[in-house]
């Protein structure tokens, strides 16, 4: 797999809002078929990250290549063809208030797809299955807690069949035990389907247990990547202060 | 950074208005129009607008009726009352009267709603599915609004005429034959037709500030109420301005 070409490059990308630079200059390539973390402290430009990946802002510098389409350049039709390959989980889920679940994880089916009601409905209780909620097709969004509403919209993300899947801070907003469940889901997810996962996130506990890469971000840079025993052993200092703090790790010496 | 001068927003403002209203007439072009939406939220607004509008064009036809009688029984000319309800009601006060009603109802919730979707991301969720939002949401709800309007307007024409008339007749005392007379030698077939323009622009300011202010809202609750707030204020500025033109060269 390492040496498989990556299915996403981000070369020298750099954004600004204002004069706040974002994101300085990341170089980060990510490996297809595998689960790739990008953690740090929030406002280091994680979710800016994949917003600019999806094309929902656009870059000031560098490029992102998908397979080699630049999502920088592309036009109104790349993009878009682009997007059917990518499912993304919103950190509130990012659920339509005014449909039902059933009809939340339908949608993308009817919009891109020619399947029969029958098909659609059928579809939609496999996904709700996968994600442990079946039989919740009539529930409103509205209804459901912080971690059914993520999992409802982990359904919706992979009903197109994704290559990539994007999440964007899985665990914000949920207690410890709610947060080790969508962790779990991840995985078993990963299992199943063997597509490209990013996770963006800042829990560094639920980063080491699904990750097969993690790339660190801080102040706009990518300052450290590599699999996890090559993260939990970086000299890289900001890496060491922020597990430390996290894993209650021994600091190494600052000169090492 | 310091805030823009309110003259650079304003600027800024048109600009991304144009872009944005473009955007959607290329987008509803490139992936067709969600018929279905148009004609639930066409039906929506019709009826949901029926009652209140119903009842305040009860009361526009009186107080036509009252303020005519005043001025023109002074001067002898009570015949002229006919003439005051018909022209001022349909000309002036009934085209921004249901446009007025529409800007409340369809124009606050059109805002509102993308404004929240917008908060919660929504709007990029649909971006992420390659759903155009633009075609998805705002077009539909656009074209029912500019659709709805124009017979609210002639609804409402027609509610304040017999109301005028009823006051006129029971409360004033004017012959009915007479009134109804110089209602119907005052309005002409172009009165009508001028007022459906009328409302046809009306429509299409009330629904693209709308939908410009709700697509565009900054994130959280303060959000989605300035975005709301701008959006009424602009659609009623802009309303009121363009009657001036449109009567100006209509009647001027």
């Amino acid at each position: 797999m390492a040496d498989s070409e990556p299915i996403i490059r981000f070369q020298g990308l750099r954004k600004s809002f204002g004069d706040r630079v974002v994101l300085d200059g990341v170089d980060l390539d990510i490996p297809r078929g595998e689960t790739t973390v990008v953690l740090g402290p929030s406002g280091t430009g994680k979710s800016v990250l994949i917003k600019l990946l999806v094309g929902l802002l656009d870059a000031d510098e560098g490029s992102i290549l998908v397979d080699g389409t630049d999502v920088t350049t592309a036009g109104h039709t790349e993009l878009f063809a682009l997007r059917k390959r990518i499912g993304m989980l919103f950190q509130d889920g990012a659920l339509f208030d005014s449909m039902s679940v059933g009809e939340n994880i339908a949608f993308p089916l009817r919009r891109h797809t020619s399947l029969s009601d029958a098909e659609i409905a059928e579809q939609v209780a496999l996904r709700l299955r996968q994600v442990g909620l079946p039989g919740t097709e009539d529930m409103a969004p509205s209804s459901l807690s912080g971690g059914m509403r993520k999992r409802v919209s982990l359904a919706r993300a992979v009903v197109l069949e994704p290559e990539i899947l994007l999440f964007d801070e899985p665990n914000s907003g949920l207690d410890p035990i709610t947060s080790d469940e969508i962790d779990a889901l991840i995985a078993e997810m990963k299992e199943e389907l063997g597509i490209t996962f990013i996770v963006i996130s800042h829990d560094i506990v639920g980063a080491f247990a699904i990750a097969d890469k993690i790339a660190m971000l801080y102040k706009g840079a990518v300052v450290a990547e590599g699999r996890p025993d090559v993260i939990l052993n970086s000299p890289e200092p900001i890496v060491r202060r922020f597990l430390a703090r996290n894993m209650k790790l021994p600091d190494l010496p600052e000169d090492a | 950074m310091s805030r823009p001068g309110p003259a650079t927003q304003l600027v800024r403002h048109v600009g991304a208005y144009a872009i944005f209203f473009g955007d959607c007439v290329v987008s509803s072009a490139r992936y067709g129009l969600r018929w279905a939406r148009l004609i639930d939220e066409a039906r929506r607004l019709g009826v949901g607008s029926f009652v209140v509008l119903a009842t305040m064009a009860v009361f526009v036809g009186t107080n036509l009726a009252i303020q005519g009688h005043a001025s023109f029984s002074a001067l002898g000319a009570q015949s002229l009352v006919g003439m005051f309800v018909a022209l001022g009601g349909v000309r002036e006060v009934c085209p921004l009267l249901a446009a007025t009603m529409v800007a409340a109802k369809a124009g606050t919730e059109m805002t509102a709603q993308l404004a929240v979707m917008r908060s919660k991301e929504q709007i990029d969720a649909l971006e992420v599915m390659a759903v155009d939002p633009r075609a998805e949401l705002v077009s539909p709800s656009v074209l029912a609004i500019m659709l709805i309007l124009p017979a609210l307007t002639i609804i409402s024409i027609a509610i304040s005429i017999v109301a005028a008339a009823l006051v006129a007749v029971f409360q004033l005392g004017l012959e009915s034959g007479e009134f109804m007379f110089f209602v119907m030698d005052n309005i002409s077939i172009w009165d009508l037709v001028a007022a459906i323009v009328k409302s046809l622009c009306f429509g299409a300011i009330i629904a693209t500030v709308s939908g410009y202010f709700g697509f565009h809202s900054e994130r959280g609750p303060a959000g989605v109420g300035r975005a709301t707030n701008q959006a009424v204020v602009t659609m009623c500025v802009l309303c009121i301005s363009v009657n001036f033109f449109l009567s100006a060269s209509f009647y001027g």
